[in-house]
């Protein structure tokens, strides 16, 4: 096991800060950036896995060790519906250990608040959670997440993170706090058979002079949308989400894809900028073009929606997909794009993004830290993690190389559609992990509704958002949310990061 | 002419009373793509106990739906008996604490009145708070004396909370037995508290009941309590509904039918076991048959 | 040993332990005093202090470490249109639901005056939603307002075309569920109420009415109702209470959305204290409510105390 400080760069380089002297230092600045990429690095793998076969029996073994002797019980909260994904893994890793898994399930929208309960319950109810990624400034600040750098040191074999697609949302302030499980990253669907069908192609591109394709750009999208777009017909633009709880995601991507990060680089707020109220209006000039039940429809009502046949365009993750490949009229008829991007610098420039995601986590109350570390790590190996992404009825989406070149995950999703979210997932920016996540994108939801139903303009719901924000930084300390913002900005893939200001 | 119209209308208002829980009781046996079908199906068209065989015996549930649906649709963990068993242990004793409290509480009030006792307003005045103005605290304190997901506190949360409706209850039933009877025992030798074990216990038994159903009712039918204190290891019946939602179908309103129709079976039936005392335990013993 | 008298005919007997009194007296009620005590007094009393702090687990502090900032929590509190605005929809809340509860008990109780062969039944049958679990009920009324489900039904067979109006997500319609769904609930309860008020009121008077050539409508209002007032004003009040703490239906229904157009005290107490975790700001709202409560009660108290 080697020491997670002598990391080898993607171009063979040793990196050449440490963690550790960034942290001592205070790590504000170029040295927390430089700190961050370098946690990164060996996550966007050049190339094919390091050969880690073995290493889940390995893990298995280790905690069948620790485990000699005593009755242990690990108890996992994880939100339901995610069952399927856990616990067939979790029996294979009873079969090998002895050390028994329960599981305490609360509704999926609550599984972060329990664990913040859990601060300050302090009841000691469970070892290991699913918390979604975003909560976990939250939960670390809180004090009831273990940090896991040690353990990760001791324990996880060379390599382990190579083939993790995105794993942003595992640290906060530069400490590692659980892994990444999930591939929610955000993609788009559209029609496959009305793009080729000559009866919409044509007209298109001869009013246009663009051939019909999937879309590079959102105003490119946005066209398409309006386009398509005749309830007269009953047949619809989009399905893209304008509830409230989804709404301000997609604005997040529209934002980023013209070119800016949402703070500045001292904690002020840019989302009211131009390019921000540019993106708002069109947003909301979008909504035009989108379905009926767009303004109140949920994840699975959007589903259901779009896999009825009359709607061209959707947005969603691999839920989305599982769905439509199985239990919809649609199946076999689509193809996907990442999320559009935008005009920076004279040049396109696409901005996945990672709005989601469950993290495995160990709990500071928990008696069996190091055994419930090791259950983490054996679920989120190659070869197990496979197992549990391969069960349809779980919110698991791939997120490890392995995960693409299994039959079963492939016949799940599909080739094409693989091929889409494997590229988004090694280029997807990071959801805002910083604490009182939920209090700034609230903010950002109430507001960027307002304006789609037209209650305020653009401007004025921008502009209202951003003095939110800066309460709320004034609030939670802007000096220490200044620290983890920067580092968050160096979690950002090189090449976006790059181009934005 | 007034008559019929009059019988007219109380059909209608029984139908409305009736409408949600027909509702309820049919959904409960509806297949999947019933629940949320488009026309509603009023009565299912394909009847199943699929989704009870969910709730109770979810294994059970997963090879019935391989074998019939082809599908693997139900990832439920938990049987809900334990649900049952954790609403029944805790309401029961909640339930018993609470009547023992407030009967002592009550009999203390009427035979020993103090010139200046709020006590009985100050319960009155429990009954009125909002319980989240109360729990916000109570979560910390329970915190503090780890008591939090346990059925301990829960226990002595429903005790304290149903506490006002017991002793109010049980004091209106007190009063309507004439104090010379405990007089005459006294006379007799009996000590006050012997004549209040003795003679006034027995007379208000039936009214002992009535309270003992009525809390339980309350206990059994509670959420609020049961969500803020417990984080997952206790599941009542009411918290056990919310848990049934599947990754790729959302809600499972048929098996969340199917839980709600069972566990509201109880409540019906003390329900109309204590039906000429719910007023009087509705309105804190203020009015009376 | 003292001599006990023999209790004249009619007489209050006087309990005879009055100099032992207070102490079984104070061992009768000491177990209540406990735990009310232990669950509703020192609870009280943590919320004044964590009022006075900023309290939020994510800080990374104990409770009992958090800075004090003063009154600051209350001046927010009266400036946080969010808070406002929950007190206000609770206010309208509970007084539509109350005076629906009566008036439409009332109407029913009017119906049952006199006697039929089946009366029985029907009573039993009006009186069920009573006894449904209170999230039972709101998970029927969930289903029963789906877009594609029977209300939305039953109205477009009225207006003629399809009607998949979303109740739940339209911030001007979605508390007309919850208020229906409270209304179905505890209408009942006022029912039951005014029947055996009417049916326990002295009769003679009525009758009298009636055989001077009042009309039935005019014996009511003059005769019955006045007569049965006061158990009313009772019923009133305390279901305003009840209701003013609507918790169940809401979480299950909407937890207070789309936005904010739902959300009551309660949910705004709960959405702030479970969901944001502003623990120190919401137990200022606790006191705030605890307070506003207090006081109304000791009034009320007070008032009916004069009455009597």
């Amino acid at each position: 096991m080697t020491d997670s400080n002598d990391r080898v760069g993607p171009l063979g380089r040793p990196s050449l800060i440490s963690r550790r002297a960034i942290l001592r230092a205070g790590g504000i600045g170029t040295a927390a950036i430089a700190g961050g990429s370098s946690l990164l690095n060996w996550a966007r793998p050049a190339g094919a896995a390091t050969n880690l076969a073995g290493a889940g029996e390995e893990i298995a073994r280790t905690a069948k060790e620790l485990a000699k002797g005593r009755h242990i019980t690990l108890r996992i909260l994880e939100p339901s519906g995610s069952l399927g994904n856990i616990k067939p893994v979790a029996d294979l890793w009873t079969a090998a250990t002895g050390i028994k898994v329960s599981y305490i399930e609360v509704p999926n929208g609550e599984i972060s608040q329990k664990v913040l309960l859990e601060a300050v319950s302090k009841a000691g109810s469970f070892d290991i959670a699913l918390p979604a990624g975003f909560s976990i400034p939250d939960l670390a600040a809180s004090g009831i997440l273990v940090n896991l750098d040690k353990l990760a040191q001791k324990h996880e074999p060379a390599g382990f993170r190579q083939s993790i697609l995105y794993s942003a949302s595992q640290f906060y302030k530069g400490n590692f706090y659980g892994y990444n499980t999930d591939g929610d990253t955000y993609l788009t669907f559209y029609r496959k058979d009305w793009i080729e069908d000559p009866k919409f192609a044509k007209p298109y591109s001869e009013k246009f002079g663009v051939p019909l394709a999937v879309p590079d750009s959102w105003s490119e999208l946005d066209r398409q949308l309006a386009f398509f777009h005749q309830p007269d017909k009953g047949q619809y633009g989009g399905a893209l989400f304008r509830s409230q709880y989804f709404i301000a995601w997609e604005w997040w991507v529209r934002f980023h894809a013209k070119g800016f990060f949402p703070f500045t680089d001292d904690l002020t707020p840019q989302i009211n900028n131009e390019a921000g109220i540019q993106a708002l209006a069109e947003l909301v000039a979008a909504s035009k073009s989108l379905y009926p039940g767009a303004r109140t429809n949920g994840l699975f009502e959007n589903f259901e929606a779009y896999g009825k046949g009359d709607i061209y365009a959707n947005i969603g993750w691999g839920g989305t997909q599982k769905y439509l490949d199985s239990k919809s009229s649609i199946k076999g008829k689509t193809t996907y794009g990442p999320t559009p991007g935008g005009s920076v610098n004279g040049k396109l420039l696409k901005t996945p993004y990672f709005n989601w995601g469950w993290n495995y986590v160990v709990s500071t109350l928990s008696p069996e830290q190091e055994i419930a570390y090791l259950f983490t790590l054996y679920a989120t190996s190659p070869e197990l993690s496979t197992i549990a992404v391969r069960d349809p009825d779980g919110y698991f989406d791939p997120f490890r190389l392995e995960h693409y070149t299994d039959p079963e995950i492939i016949s799940l999703y599909t080739p094409e559609f693989l091929a889409i979210h494997e590229a988004s997932m090694k280029d997807s920016t990071p959801d805002l992990y910083m604490k009182g996540q939920g209090e700034y994108f609230d903010a950002l939801r109430v507001n960027i509704q307002a304006a789609d139903v037209g209650e305020k303009t653009p401007k004025a719901a921008l502009d209202q958002t951003a003095r939110e924000w800066q309460r709320i930084s004034r609030r939670i300390g802007r000096k220490e949310q200044t620290v983890q913002w920067l580092f968050l900005k160096s979690l950002y893939p090189e090449g976006i990061r790059a181009q934005l200001s | 002419m007034r008559r019929t119209a009059g019988r007219f209308a109380v059909v209608i208002a029984m139908a409305l009373a009736l409408l949600p829980v027909f509702w309820l009781i049919s959904t409960s046996f509806k297949p999947y793509d019933e629940w949320a079908s488009a026309p509603p199906h009023w009565l299912p068209h394909h009847p199943t106990l699929q989704n009870y065989r969910i709730v109770f015996a979810p294994e059970a549930a997963r090879s019935f739906a391989t074998a019939t649906a082809g599908t693997l649709d139900y990832k439920v963990s938990e049987s809900a008996w334990r649900a049952f068993a954790n609403s029944a242990i805790i309401s029961t004793i909640a339930t018993a604490i609470s009547v023992a409290v407030g009967t002592l509480a009550a009999y203390g009030m009427l035979r020993f009145p103090k010139k200046h006792d709020s006590f009985a307003l100050q319960l009155l005045s429990v009954r009125m708070f909002p319980p989240i103005a109360v729990v916000v605290p109570l979560v910390i304190l329970f915190s503090a004396l780890k008591l939090t997901d346990t059925h301990l506190g829960l226990i002595l949360a429903y005790a304290a909370f149903t506490l006002p409706f017991s002793t109010w209850m049980i004091r209106s039933f007190i009063e309507e037995v004439p104090t010379e009877l405990e007089g005459v025992a006294r006379i007799y030798g009996m000590s006050q508290f012997g004549a209040f074990v003795h003679i006034v216990l027995p007379l208000i038994r039936g009214g002992l009941l009535a309270t003992a159903l009525f809390v339980f009712i309350l206990n059994w039918s509670e959420f609020l309590l049961a969500l803020t204190l417990t984080s997952g290891g206790i599941v009542t019946v009411t918290l056990q509904v919310a848990n049934y939602v599947s990754a790729s179908s959302g809600k499972l309103y048929g098996v969340q039918a199917a839980m709600g129709t069972i566990s509201t079976i109880p409540v019906i039936v003390f329900g109309y076991l204590i039906q000429r005392h719910m007023v009087r335990g509705l309105t804190f013993g203020a009015v009376k048959r | 040993m003292a001599r006990r008298r023999v209790a004249r005919p009619n007489e209050q007997v006087e309990s005879p332990v009055a100099r032992r009194g207070p102490s079984l007296g104070f061992l009768l009620a000491l177990p209540a005093h406990l735990l009310i005590l232990v669950t509703v007094l020192v609870p009280s009393i943590l919320v004044v202090w964590l009022s006075l702090t900023d309290w939020q687990p994510t800080q990374g502090i104990p409770w009992y470490a958090a800075p004090i900032i003063g009154l600051w929590n209350f001046s927010d509190l009266f400036n946080d249109q969010r808070f406002v605005g929950a007190v206000l929809r609770t206010i309208v809340i509970v007084v539509v639901s109350v005076l629906a509860e009566l008036g439409l008990g009332l109407a029913l109780a009017l119906l049952f005056l006199d006697d039929w062969p089946w009366r029985k039944f029907a009573v039993a049958v009006i009186v069920l939603p009573m006894m449904i679990v209170p999230v039972d009920a709101a998970n029927a009324f969930f289903m029963l307002f789906n877009e594609r489900g029977p209300i939305n039904q039953i109205i477009g067979l009225v207006v003629g075309h399809q009607y998949t109006f979303g109740w739940l997500a339209d911030p001007d319609w979605a508390l007309l569920p919850i208020l229906l769904a409270e209304i179905w609930q505890w209408t009942p309860l006022m029912f039951l109420l005014l029947l055996t008020a009417f049916l326990s009121a002295p009769r003679n008077q009525w009758r009298a009415a009636l055989s001077l050539g009042a009309s039935p409508m005019r014996a009511f209002l003059r005769v019955l109702l006045p007569l049965t007032l006061p158990v009313i004003l009772v019923a009133a009040i305390i279901r305003g209470i009840e209701t003013f703490k609507i918790f169940d239906v809401i979480y299950i229904l909407t937890r207070g959305g789309p936005g904010t157009a739902t959300e009551t005290i309660s949910m705004f107490m709960y959405n702030g204290a479970f969901v944001y975790f502003r623990i120190g700001y919401i137990a200022a709202a606790a006191l705030l409510v605890l307070v506003v409560v207090g006081t109304f009660c000791l009034a009320l108290v007070r008032s009916l105390g004069r009455q009597a």
